[in-house]
């Protein structure tokens, strides 16, 4: 395995959360760091600038969403909220306030590794290549353009603007709000009706099945995740 | 229905007597002209008729007026030598004083019988109208409805336009929300009203307490304790028999106040009992679907650490660790929905869904169990956007169709079906080809923790009850049924908005 020996930083106050996570994550070649209280998380945070940090909402002695907040003040890289809270409106005010993803426990660790590859690889600047791959999708942010399977798809202005934007940001949840802030501007915040119809057309030109989508992945009541 | 007439004209009007002095007057005009041809003596007789005739009508005061007018004018125009007061024949003197005192004697006579039928006429007419307020009552349902029918009779026996009710909740005595009248209760009435409460005694205007205030307060009393407070605005003040009629009244619907009240408590107490045993079906259920998987998780894992098993023997016990978590997981999530419903917060947040998105988060939250079954979807091309709450429809069809892959054999077909009706409802169906629903079950399918007759061992009965918890709190309905060819099929229908944006339209 190659050795990434990046540093994660888990802020949890459950031993037995941390003691999984540290057993998974360091046989997957990760340095760990613990903290039990918020506290600690945001010393440890500042001294040891970690690469990620794993954050749960429910700590002993401050409110997570606090930590979160004042995480992001200075903290540029990305945080992955791990948490029992499932509510909607939880996981979007986390995505909202500059998580770049949640799982909620329980969890499968697989699933947690891939998120945590995917928020490691956002750390990373930018790729100058404007062409994204996505299997046999190919996005050219320069041109305007996508292909799938090496031929020009038709995609209307708004139809292109949203799939760069979630392609962009593949492997992350873009909140419905966010994505119509960007795509549609502040006006229609509210029109998720137009997100749903939009996304619904471009998995009939993206996707191989669209009734069975694999590239436009749909997270039921916050937004939408591209790619895996 | 007759209007009676509670309160009686004490005051005789000035009308009254000359009423009286008219007919009298007019009588004896009448009596004069023919004065030649039917005799003086005739016209007293005539005059006594009319006397008693007006004792029907009127009261003492005017009788007495009918009984000298008709005397002096007897006297003055008949009695010879007529135009003057003077009796020419001594037994005339005596005719005129027997007629003044028969007639006198008539009148008040007849004014008292007809008075007496008056108080008995009214008694009976109170008396009807208790019978018919008791009745009333009987069938009132809730204090809202008692107050009412309250309101009404203070109404048409009493002409009281306003009266508030009071009762007390937790400590505080306050106005309940009443009928159509004055709902507003100054701080001062409030006071009167509580010390009223306290005292289990009448108070305010026309009594001895707080006689200064604008109303009259009554207690309602029950069989142990005052029960609440009633104020009413008077127009005038009651006579006696009035406010004992009024306090009869009140009485009626203390009584039913009270037995409302008891109602109450008994529901509270059938609820009481009735979550004991939800408790205990709960502890008995859920302690030993608890159990069950921790003990698999317990045991695999002893068997891990304490030996040292082939590698496929070690995986077949991650399994079953995996398993048993998944369905520890599953339990915490319908005691968790479970409670959701319980406690009464839940509000369904709707949003513009997919139907496709619905199926597919489920189908791959499901993907394990459905592998072995032949999944069939039908969504119909031109589905609309619905507005629904995602979450909870997932859950519902994450329920049925988990149901399904429960108790049907594998390899057979599981079919989730949904259409748009026109009506403006979303219909769903998921059908198995499983053994299907027993009649019993049909019956108590969506009652909390039952489990149908042919259930596997395992389960807590949440599930479905949840689906008609969640649907019913999106105003849909669900139904459970058997398919003609054997298998369950359940359909849910919830009412929606559909989105009228057509696809392939750039804004």
């Amino acid at each position: 395995m190659m050795k990434n020996e990046e540093l994660i930083l888990i802020i949890d106050d459950e031993v037995q959360i941390r003691r999984l996570l540290e057993i998974t994550l360091s046989a997957n070649g990760f340095r760990i760091s613990e903290a039990a209280t918020g506290k600690d998380g945001l010393i440890f945070a500042s001294q040891q600038l970690p690469e990620l940090i794993i954050l749960d909402l429910g700590l002993p002695d401050l409110e997570g969403f606090e930590v979160l907040k004042r995480l992001r003040e200075w903290y540029q890289k990305s945080i992955i909220i791990l948490s029992v809270r499932n509510s909607e409106e939880d996981i979007i005010r986390a995505l909202d306030n500059g998580a770049n993803d949640y799982l909620t426990k329980p969890f499968r660790t697989g699933e947690l590794l891939a998120r945590i590859r995917v928020a490691i690889r956002q750390n990373k600047p930018h790729d100058a290549d404007p062409r994204l791959e996505f299997g046999n999708l190919v996005i050219d942010l320069d041109k305007h353009l996508a292909y799938k399977n090496n031929e020009i798809i038709k995609l209307t202005s708004t139809e292109f603007s949203l799939l760069a934007l979630l392609a962009r940001n593949s492997g992350r949840v873009l909140t419905h709000q966010y994505i119509l802030k960007e795509v549609w501007g502040m006006g229609q915040i509210e029109q998720t009706q137009y997100l749903r119809v939009f996304v619904a057309q471009i998995r009939k030109k993206i996707e191989d099945d669209p009734s069975k989508p694999t590239l436009l992945l749909t997270e039921s009541g916050i937004g939408y995740r591209f790619g895996a | 229905m007759k209007r009676s007439i509670p309160f009686r004209k004490e005051k005789t009007l000035f009308i009254d007597y000359l009423a009286v002095f008219i007919v009298v007057v007019s009588v004896a005009a009448v009596c004069f002209l023919f004065k030649d041809t039917i005799g003086y003596r005739l016209v007293s007789f005539i005059l006594l008729f009319v006397v008693s005739i007006l004792a029907l009508f009127f009261g003492t005061g005017p009788i007495l007026l009918a009984s000298a007018l008709s005397a002096a004018v007897w006297d003055y125009f008949f009695i010879p030598p007529s135009f003057t007061l003077q009796i020419g024949e001594t037994e005339d003197t005596l005719l005129l004083v027997m007629f003044f005192i028969v007639a006198l004697l008539n009148g008040i006579l007849t004014s008292r019988i007809r008075r007496q039928e008056l108080n008995a006429r009214e008694r009976e007419e109170r008396t009807l109208a208790l019978y018919q307020l008791s009745k009333e009552l009987l069938t009132a349902n809730g204090l809202q409805e008692v107050v009412q029918v309250a309101g009404k009779y203070f109404r048409q026996y009493f002409y009281i336009n306003r009266s508030v009710f009071l009762w007390e909740s937790d400590g505080v005595l306050d106005v309940t929300p009443l009928n159509e009248g004055d709902q507003t209760t100054t701080d001062e009435n409030k006071k009167i009203a509580s010390w009223v409460y306290e005292n289990s005694v009448k108070a305010g205007k026309y009594s001895e307490n707080f006689s200064s205030s604008d109303g009259s307060f009554y207690p309602l009393r029950g069989s142990q304790k005052c029960l609440g407070v009633t104020c009413v605005w008077y127009t005038r003040a009651l006579i006696p028999a009035e406010e004992q009629f009024m306090e009869t009244i009140l009485a009626l619907v203390a009584g039913k106040v009270e037995r409302e009240f008891l109602s109450a408590m008994a529901k509270d107490a059938y609820i009481l009992s009735e979550s004991d045993k939800l408790y205990k079906t709960l502890f008995n259920s859920i302690s030993h679907e608890l159990r069950i998987p921790v003990a698999a998780i317990m045991g695999a894992t002893d068997t891990l650490l304490s030996d040292r098993y082939p590698e496929h023997t070690r995986k077949r016990l991650y399994l079953e660790m995996s398993q048993a978590s998944v369905r520890l997981n599953r339990l915490i999530e319908n005691l968790l929905n479970m409670s959701r419903l319980e406690s009464g917060h839940l509000s369904p947040r709707p949003d513009w869904c997919d139907v496709q998105d619905l199926v597919n988060k489920v189908t791959s939250t499901l993907k394990q169990e459905l592998s072995v079954y032949n999944f069939i979807q039908e969504i119909p091309g031109d589905m609309p956007l619905v507005y629904i709450d995602f979450g909870l429809t997932e859950q519902v069809l994450h329920n049925l169709i988990l149901n399904a892959t429960q108790y049907a054999p594998e390899g057979t077909t599981i079919s989730v079906s949904f259409l748009y009706d026109k009506s403006g409802k979303l219909i769903f169906r998921v059908a198995d080809c499983g053994k299907g629903f027993s009649p019993t079950d049909l019956n108590l399918l969506f009652n909390k923790f039952y489990r149908g007759e042919k259930a596997y061992s395992g389960g807590t009965g949440l599930g479905l009850s949840i689906v008609k918890g969640f649907v019913e709190a999106q105003g849909g309905t669900v139904t459970a049924a058997n398919k003609a060819d054997g298998g369950a099929v359940i359909t849910v229908e919830i009412p929606v908005r559909i989105s009228d944006m057509s696809e392939n339209k750039e804004n």
